[in-house]
Order: structure tokens, then C-alpha cells, then sequence
């Protein structure tokens, strides 16, 4: 995948920083931990508990930008800041109380400590209640079980969801709870609500098909993200509605993913493939020991796993060479010359013109160009076989086998290496709702070139057939992952469509909005599932029981 | 309205001054008022919220690089940034985005006011 944009590297820190820790060590950062308060988006505050509202000592002011110093611990204003240092020696580092952010008065500056950035890090996840520590750790694992019994009462009997919850204020869809920021999580959070509400692995966690009481991975005291999955999933489906706080998950996937690891903002879809990746990873192997050529049945796999066929045809002879190739997901090239940005189309649509000369990118066409046949450059030459030569050759991609789960990724991220330059491309896209992708089965495509000729099928229908049948290429859309802003400071939502009705899910907070609000998205990520799995999951969510039964999906897959 | 026995009397100024403090207490009342119901943190959301989506954040980000760029990455402290770009992120955030938060405060002083 693209590269990272950027890499954190931590600055070095001032004479007065040095001083301070050569001093205080990190004692003092940590006498400030219970000072702090985390917010929904991720943002720690200070807050002195004696006193409401904070203000400076010297003018009282209380809406200037405040800092609290960390010896003396007394609070001024930016004027004053310098003043309070001046008179008290060795009184240079603070912290921003509006954003918990390392200040030296004497450099007049910002400054950075990766031990103080971990102390506020370890204060959200406490106070999370799923603390690194061991102490933290009783309490946690004493409300997980709770939790445990509850998802349990919902999953394993067919009793309606506990009365508590139908007094719930929402009534909104059972498994709908926000997510809370921990700092530039929302690419995470997106990604999660998107899988969450993915029929087969909802089914697969809710049924206790990776229990993280019974993991043997977990009790060995390794990192299991399949088992952090399960405990998002009993939280989203505990009938609380309070945000959650996915802190467990980013710190297993944190520790997993060392590289990527720095506050910045990530890419959904980068983290969606690494998460899927781990869980196959963590998953997958415990349960199958599969050859080059079988089919891994880890979760991951049966659920999002399809088959790409590539045709190397040379431009001589005629001859293919075919390659199969398994995919998770697929991207797509938004073709961006024709591209039209969301503002060009409201243009348009205010004057009234028809906009004939820029037609509007479709889903549809990208797939079309993503099937389409593509003479491959001279760099790119096919060591023919017929031949017995280097020749020029055309490629084509088609579809064999369909997913269950269908993730479509439109690529507006371009990264150039070379130029060391990033864009977005941030074009409006149609898509659908439901969607056919018949047309661009490998029989399909294969069909049109050969004009239906037998032969030329190579198999096609003999391996799966009923794969390949018309009735399982109809797609219904569940998840829409949208980007919106640029690159590295814009924020990912996501839309979920249940029971019919489409829900903005913006970390913590989630509303019910109309189908408008959700095609005229930039979307980033779409997931289409096959019909009958929306099907069956509607059927679940309307009596609000998911007995033991149905929580098998693919007992007829 | 007292006044202290040493000083001159001068009624205009001290008129001025009472009033200044009553708009002070005012907008200190409400401001606490704001913090308490949790109101003032809802707003905070909803700004940022907005200035992510209308683009304001993502040219602030521009003009800060460009100052950055301009200076020399050695010579630039989050102070100086924080002066030189706050009157132009003040002066470029949206109408629309200032009057729906005009609403907003104006909707929860009405429903707060005893
Ligand atoms: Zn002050
Ligand atoms: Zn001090
Ligand atoms: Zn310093
Ligand atoms: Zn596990
Ligand atoms: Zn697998
Ligand atoms: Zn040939």
C-alpha cells in the first residue's frame, strides 16, 4: 500500500525540559495524571479539581489560552506565563490546559516529550478502565464478564433484548453506539462500525466463536485482536448506548502495527486491510493449516475473500496465460481527468445547465475500467510460451468468485514516491445501493471476448458454479466509509444502512439521516454484502434476537 | 453606589465602570452556566466540527506551513504562529458557521434564563 506520508520523529527537547526531568524524572508528569480529563474527540484537558472553572492567578482571566505550571501548579494566562517564570527560578515547563500539550515559558514555546505524551495516553485508557497495569486490569476483566452475560442473555436464548434497553431513549437498532476518539482515532472508529455491523462477523463474535475467556492466545498473555474484537462487539451489543471507547483494540493494534504507530492520522483502508490481516493472522491459524492453494477459513477469509482472475493474452499469438488471485478488497482508480468535485456539481445543478460534456464518474465505470483490457507497456512483456518470445500482450481482470462480503475502495489518495507528494482526489462518485456485478464475472467478461464460445471458459463453470450464478452477484450496500477535507486533516464518518434506515455514525455521535445525505457523500470505502446475507440479518434485527440457530451463516454459504 | 472617600467624585467613569462589571458578571454568569450544563464542551464540538468540514482547518494548516516555510523550521515557536495566524483564522471563519453558533448560544441562554 501507499507509503506513509510522514514520519514522527520527536524533537529534541529544550535545556529547560532536560533540566526539569534530570530533576523530577517523571514523577511530576505523573502526579498530573489525575488532573486529566479525556474528551469524546480524543483531546485530554487539565482539570484542577478545586476549582470549576480555570483561570489565571494573576488577572483571573479564564478564556485566554491557560497554563498550569508543573512544580507549583498554579495557573496563568499567555500574558502572565512568562511573569510566573520570571519570578520563580527553575518554574519554565507547563502544560496547555486546554490541551494537555508540554509548554516551556522560557523558549516561549511547545515542547515534546514522548514519557509525558505516554502518561496521558495510559490516563485514556484507564480511564477506559482497560489499563496496561495490573491493577486496572481486576476491574476490567470484572465488567467484562458482566458484559459477557449480557451479550450472552441476547445471543444464546430467544429472549427479547432486556426491557431496560426498549426504555432507551433511541430506538435505534440494537449493536448502534458511538465511538468514542482517542486521538485522530475516527479512521479506526470508521473501519470498526463497518465491520461491526457486517452480518457474518457480527454473527461470528456474537455466537462466542472467539471467546476471550476461553482464548488460549489471551491466557498465554499474548496480544489476541480477535479477542479485543470480541469485547467491542459485546459492548456495542450490550444494549448500553453510551460511546465506547475502542482503547483496547488500538493499543493491541498499536503494538502490533510498531511501524505505523505515531498520532498522526492513519488511513481507513490501511487499517482496515492491516486489522483484517491480524485477524487472519491471530485467527487463521490456530484453526486450519491450509496448503498454497486451499482456501483459508479464518473469519477474515470466508467473509471477505473473493478470487481475481488475470488474463495475459500475447498480442502475436493469441495465447493467455491465466493467474487466479485471491483479494480482500478491491480498489478502484477514480478516473480523475473527468472527475467532478462535489462543489462543480452543485455549480451545475444551480445554472441550470445539463452538464453533457463532464459526466458524472460512476461506480459502474470504474469497474468497467478496472475489467477493462489494457495493453501492457514494453517494459511489461510476456515471455510467451507459444511463441517461445518476448512479446507485447494485453491484460484483463475479471471477477471469478465473489466475496460474501464485497469491499470496494475508491483510491483518492494518490502518493507519488518519486515527486514525494501526496494529493486527493476528491471527485464525486455514483454509486449504488444494490448492486449487480455480473458483468464483471470472469464468465462474463470471458464470454464477451469469446464471443460465448465453450471452449474458451477455461473451466469457468465447472470449479463453483452456483458462485458464479446470477442470484448471488446481487450486492446490497450495509457501511459507506466517507473522508471528507484533505488528506492528513480530514475526518472519516461512516454510514450504516439497517433495517432499511441509514445512520451517520461521527465517532461518538450518531443520527439517523435521509438517503440524500448518504449519495452525495465523498465516499472513501463502500461494503456491499450478498443480498441474501442482508436479507437474513434483516430478519434478525427486526425481532431483535439472534438465536444460536441463525448465528451460523455459513452452515449454507 | 459607594464611594471611596479619598477620591475625587467623577460620576462618568465609575457609571462606566459599574456597567462594565455587570456585563463582566453577566457574561462570567453565563459562561459558568455553559461549562456546568456541559453546553459550552457541545459548542467547542460543533465549531470544530464545522471549520473541519467548510475547510477552514486545512488552510489554516496552509497558511502555518507557509509561515514555517518562509521562516525556516528552526526559527518558528508555537507562540509567534498562534499570533501571526489568529487574526487571519478569526477573520476567515465562515458566516454561516459564526451565526448557527449565534443560535445556538442565543437557544441555550433563552432555555437557561430562570
Ligand atoms: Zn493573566
Ligand atoms: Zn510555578
Ligand atoms: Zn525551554
Ligand atoms: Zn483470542
Ligand atoms: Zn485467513
Ligand atoms: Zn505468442
Amino acid at each position: 500500500m501507499s507509503a506513509r506520508i510522514s514520519f514522527l520523529k520527536n524533537p529534541d527537547p529544550c535545556n529547560h525540559l532536560s533540566d526539569y526531568k534530570l530533576r523530577y524524572g517523571t514523577d511530576g508528569y505523573k502526579s498530573f495524571q489525575k488532573l486529566f480529563r479525556c474528551f469524546n474527540d480524543g483531546r485530554t484537558k487539565i482539570k484542577p479539581q478545586e476549582i470549576e472553572i480555570p483561570r489565571c492567578s494573576y488577572c483571573s482571566v479564564y478564556h485566554r489560552r491557560l497554563y498550569i505550571c508543573l512544580i507549583c501548579r498554579s495557573i496563568s494566562c499567555s500574558s502572565h506565563i512568562l511573569s510566573h517564570t520570571q519570578s520563580n527560578k527553575g518554574h519554565d515547563i507547563a502544560i496547555d490546559v486546554e490541551r494537555s500539550e508540554l509548554y516551556c515559558c522560557s523558549c516561549i514555546d511547545q515542547v515534546y516529550d514522548p514519557e509525558f505524551d505516554e502518561v496521558v495516553v495510559s490516563k485514556q485508557l484507564i480511564g477506559l478502565c482497560m489499563s496496561v497495569k495490573s491493577g486496572a486490569d481486576v476491574v476490567a476483566v470484572r465488567s467484562n464478564k458482566k458484559r459477557r452475560l449480557d451479550s450472552q442473555l441476547i445471543i444464546g436464548s430467544k429472549f427479547l433484548v432486556s426491557s431496560r434497553d426498549r426504555r432507551e431513549k433511541w430506538s435505534f437498532p440494537l449493536g448502534l453506539r458511538g465511538l468514542n476518539n482517542l486521538g485522530s482515532t475516527c479512521f479506526m472508529n470508521a473501519v470498526l462500525q463497518a465491520l461491526v455491523h457486517a452480518p457474518p462477523l457480527r454473527n461470528f463474535w456474537l455466537s462466542g466463536q472467539h471467546n476471550r475467556d476461553l482464548c488460549p492466545r489471551r491466557s498465554m498473555g499474548l496480544l489476541c485482536l480477535p479477542c479485543d474484537l470480541d469485547l467491542i462487539f459485546s459492548a456495542m451489543f450490550s444494549g448500553d448506548r453510551t460511546p465506547y471507547s475502542p482503547a483496547h483494540l488500538l493499543y493491541s493494534w498499536w503494538k502490533h502495527s510498531t511501524n505505523l504507530a505515531t498520532y498522526e492520522q492513519q488511513d481507513s483502508h490501511e487499517f482496515f486491510i492491516s486489522l483484517l490481516d491480524c485477524i487472519h493472522e491471530n485467527e487463521g491459524k490456530s484453526k486450519c493449516l491450509y496448503k498454497d492453494h486451499e482456501e483459508c477459513q479464518c473469519i477474515t477469509h470466508r467473509a471477505f475473500s473473493g478470487l481475481l482472475r488475470s488474463d495475459v493474452t500475447c498480442s502475436t499469438c493469441g495465447s493467455t496465460s491465466t493467474t487466479y488471485d485471491p483479494f480482500i478488497d478491491i480498489s478502484l482508480t477514480l478516473d480523475s481527468a473527468k472527475g467532478l468535485s462535489p462543489a462543480d456539481c452543485r455549480k451545475n445543478r444551480n445554472s441550470g445547465e445539463p452538464s453533457v460534456n463532464a459526466p458524472m464518474p460512476t461506480l459502474s465505470g470504474c469497474l468497467d475500467f478496472f475489467t477493462r483490457p489494457e495493453k501492457l507497456g514494453p517494459d511489461q512483456k510476456l515471455n510467451c510460451q507459444s511463441c517461445g518470445e518476448k512479446r507485447e500482450s494485453s491484460k484483463q481482470m475479471s471477477i471469478r468468485r465473489l466475496p460474501l462480503l464485497l469491499c470496494l475502495h475508491v483510491k483518492r489518495f494518490e502518493h507519488s514516491l518519486t515527486r514525494k507528494t501526496s494529493r486527493k482526489i476528491d471527485s464525486y462518485l455514483q454509486y449504488p445501493f444494490r448492486l449487480n456485478m455480473s458483468p464483471y464475472l470472469s464468465s462474463s467478461i470471458i464470454g464477451k471476448r469469446f464471443g460465448n464460445r465453450i471452449f474458451a471458459f477455461d473451466g469457468e463453470g465447472e470449479y463453483d458454479g452456483s458462485s458464479s450464478s446470477s442470484s448471488s452477484a446481487e450486492f446490497e450496500i450495509f457501511a459507506v466509509v466517507t473522508h471528507s477535507g484533505m488528506m492528513a486533516s480530514g475526518h472519516y464518518v461512516t454510514y450504516l444502512r439497517l433495517k432499511g434506515l441509514w445512520y451517520r455514525c461521527d465517532d461518538a455521535w450518531i443520527n439517523e439521516v435521509e438517503e440524500e445525505v448518504v449519495r452525495g457523500c465523498e465516499c472513501y470505502m463502500l461494503f456491499y454484502a450478498q443480498e441474501r446475507v442482508i436479507q437474513k440479518a434483516h430478519k434478525e434485527l427486526s425481532y431483535q434476537v439472534i438465536s444460536m440457530a441463525d448465528a451460523f451463516p455459513f452452515a449454507d454459504c | 453606589m459607594k464611594h471611596s472617600v479619598n477620591r475625587p467624585t467623577t460620576p462618568d467613569e465609575d457609571v462606566a465602570d459599574a456597567y462594565e462589571k455587570d456585563e463582566l458578571t453577566l457574561r462570567e454568569s453565563i459562561n459558568t452556566k455553559m461549562v456546568e450544563s456541559g453546553e459550552k464542551e457541545n459548542l467547542m464540538e460543533l465549531v470544530r466540527d464545522r471549520l473541519v468540514e467548510c475547510g477552514w482547518k486545512d488552510e489554516m494548516r496552509i497558511a502555518c506551513r507557509e509561515h514555517v516555510k518562509k521562516k525556516g523550521r528552526k526559527d518558528v515557536t508555537v507562540d509567534e504562529l498562534i499570533r501571526v495566524i489568529t487574526p487571519k483564522g478569526r477573520a476567515s471563519v465562515p458566516d454561516s458557521v459564526k451565526e448557527e453558533l449565534l443560535n445556538r448560544i442565543q437557544n441555550f441562554i433563552v432555555s437557561a434564563a430562570p
